[in-house]
């Protein structure tokens, strides 16, 4: 996927968090977006995510030449961030079917044990989310970024609540992801950056 | 500048009419003088409705600002011109019927108005980011325009009602004594020049306070696909 | 639509195991229906008064449970979570898919005790229960639309019912006049029904139509 931004600005709460923000990114491969705390980030992320309209400017998502409106590009797109939060009454395994339910993803039980497996949860499927650690949940949440195989990957702050070996997980995620995906990462992480083969810089 | 004193000039005129030039209507008493202003304040009510209407969709296709400001004015303005028709339709009622309210279709279609408005500017009042304000309240007043007719014109035909109607115009036809016309009508225009003026006063306070907050009024046509 | 289903499914689940509209609804419910039967006796007698109360118990109910449904989504952080993965409509027939249900079993307790406390008898009972579940339908979309709307705003919840009322008054005054017709005359009340089938009508296409504008941050 594409994403091509022109004087792209966000004013929230009477603060601009940016303005006049342009760029063109194309996968495959990883782009961080870097910047201090309170420098739009995840804002950022939100409106390449469709998931925030800007203020002004435009934003589109394209694969091939066909130019994608923000529901289709929605649903070819995983999203882990603090701001996006998993179903806490329910366990992981209903969470994941209740997201590929809702995509009109084909989804089985072998789906949900291979991902759970995959992230080191398996055995956990059917407690409640509210029960697991963050760094568990986190783990979760990876798994819903990456369950519909998507063209465009959003990280935010990925390895935050992430142990050693969820960090070393992530990392394998990402560098599989990025083969066939347009993965960008906002973090402070001075090792997640370096993932990246572009960067953008956003100033307080 | 002029022409305001000449508005204030011509609303005098009619209001001195209203009391000596215009006959009674048969059969009724001075009472029915309040036509002449309840009638045209109801009237100027559903004009700013449908002038909140119209900019509310305006400023959900181009999302410029200046038509949340319009449709704004024309809602505040339409709360307070709603208030004078419902205070003078239960004058009227009190000396007709002796009862200031008893919840005859139309005083109900206005009380509903009434609601409307102030439900309205209660949204307007607890969203502060104005993009968002101006996105809700829109979509709120396309819901209330698209339930009101439902209301004002499908329930009155259902159900019987108190309103002179039959009295004044008994063959369904505007029946008045020619003056009593000459009247009513100038006191309608009237009261129609006032509300556009006071309402493009509005706007351009409201677009002032937004630009002196440094929000961005400018048009949207740049935007998502 | 499969996805609104999906979003229906998941929050009966939710509420299922955590409950909290469901008690709200019930509660509020129980209290306002226990606060009439004690003033007003088993011989209200009068059918105006009866169809009034009933109506009132039901609103209060209805704009204490049914309010929060969007904005426990936000306080959970799952709001845009739910945006990534449903397009607005679905979301907007979803949620109010579970109000209407929580609506209806709360009825399904309630009206049969009022009718109890009161001693009621209908003279068309069908006509009742049309009356009922096509108010129902309405008042539950315009709570949902209005907490959707409400959700972005400051106070979240707390502006539901002031905000609702307008769009609600038409239905309850058909309801209640339904209500009373059902209760002394063995005809339809088609009049109000049919006042209540347009409105719901107009509320919940208007709402799928107008849920993108709602839903955008």
């Amino acid at each position: 996927m594409r994403v091509e931004a022109r004087g792209l600005g966000v004013r929230l709460g009477g603060r601009v968090v940016f303005a006049a923000l342009s760029f063109d990114w194309e996968g495959p491969g990883v782009i961080a977006v870097t910047g201090a705390n309170g420098s739009g980030k995840t804002t950022l992320l939100k409106v390449v995510a469709g998931l925030l309209a800007p203020s002004r400017g435009s934003i589109a998502w394209r694969e091939g030449a066909r130019a994608l409106k923000p529901h289709d590009a929605r649903k070819g797109l995983g999203f882990v961030s603090p701001e996006l939060g998993l179903y806490e009454d329910l366990s992981a395994r209903e969470n994941l079917a209740f997201f590929a339910g809702a995509r009109g993803l084909a989804w089985s039980d072998a789906d949900a044990e291979r991902w759970l497996a995959r992230m080191g949860l398996a055995g956990r499927g059917n407690d409640r989310l509210a029960g697991y650690s963050s760094g568990m949940k986190q783990r979760v949440k990876l798994a819903f970024a990456l369950m519909a195989r998507p063209g465009l990957v959003l990280l935010d702050e990925p390895g935050s609540n992430l142990d050693d070996a969820g960090r070393a997980l992530l990392a394998g995620l990402v560098e599989e992801a990025a083969r066939t995906a347009l993965v960008v990462v906002a973090t402070n992480d001075p090792a997640e950056a370096a993932w990246a083969q572009a960067r953008v810089e956003l100033a307080a | 500048m002029v022409w305001r004193w000449g508005l204030f000039l011509y609303m005098s005129a009619v209001t001195v009419a209203a009391f000596l030039y215009a006959p009674l209507a048969n059969k009724l008493f001075e009472q029915t003088r309040i036509i002449y202003w309840h009638i045209p304040v109801a009237w100027v009510t559903v004009v700013a409705f449908l002038v909140c209407g119209v900019e509310s969709v305006r400023y959900l296709r181009s999302r410029d600002l200046r038509h949340d400001a319009g449709a704004a004015s024309a809602a505040s303005l339409g709360l307070l011109f709603c208030a004078l028709a419902t205070v003078t339709g239960a004058i009227f009622s009190k000396g007709m019927w002796g009862a200031y309210w008893n919840w005859d279709p139309r005083q109900t279609s206005i009380f509903f108005l009434l609601l409307i408005y102030a439900a309205y500017g209660t949204l307007r009042a607890a969203v502060e980011e104005p993009a968002r304000r101006a996105r809700l309240s829109a979509v709120y007043g396309l819901f209330a325009a698209a339930v009101t007719p439902l209301l004002i014109f499908v329930v009155p035909r259902l159900f019987f009602t108190l309103h002179p109607d039959p009295i004044v115009n008994a063959g369904g036809k505007l029946e008045m004594h020619p003056r009593m016309f000459q009247v009513f009508m100038a006191s309608l225009v009237g009261f129609t020049v006032l509300f556009f003026w006071v309402y493009s006063l509005e706007v351009r306070i409201r677009l002032a306070a937004l630009r002196a907050d440094g929000a961005w009024t400018g048009t949207g046509k740049d935007r998502a696909a | 639509m499969r996805t609104a289903w999906a979003v229906f499914a998941k929050d009966v689940r939710t509420e299922l195991r955590a409950r909290y509209a469901l008690s709200a609804t019930f509660v509020f419910a129980l209290a306002t229906l226990a606060i009439v039967s004690y003033a007003v006796g088993p011989f209200g007698g009068r059918a105006e008064l009866l169809a009034a109360f009933l109506w009132t118990v039901l609103l209060f109910a209805a704009s204490a449970g049914l309010a929060q449904a969007f904005v426990r989504e936000m306080e959970r952080r799952t709001w845009l979570t739910l945006r990534l993965v449903a397009s607005p409509g679905a979301i907007l027939l979803g949620k109010w898919g579970v109000n209407l249900a929580l609506l209806l079993a709360t009825e399904a307790v309630v009206v049969p005790m009022f009718l109890v406390l009161f001693g009621v008898s209908f003279a068309s009972l069908p006509a009742f229960l049309a009356v009922l579940v096509l108010a129902s339908v309405g008042l539950s979309a315009a709570i949902t639309l209005v907490s959707a709307l409400l959700a972005q705003a400051r106070s979240h919840g707390a502006l539901v019912p002031a905000l609702a009322f307008p769009l609600i008054v038409p239905v309850l005054m058909a309801a209640v006049t339904g209500t009373k017709r059902a209760l002394v005359e063995p005809g339809a009340a088609v009049t109000e029904l049919r006042i209540l089938a347009a409105y719901a009508g107009i509320l919940v296409a208007l709402g799928i139509v107008l849920a993108e504008f709602v839903m955008e941050d």
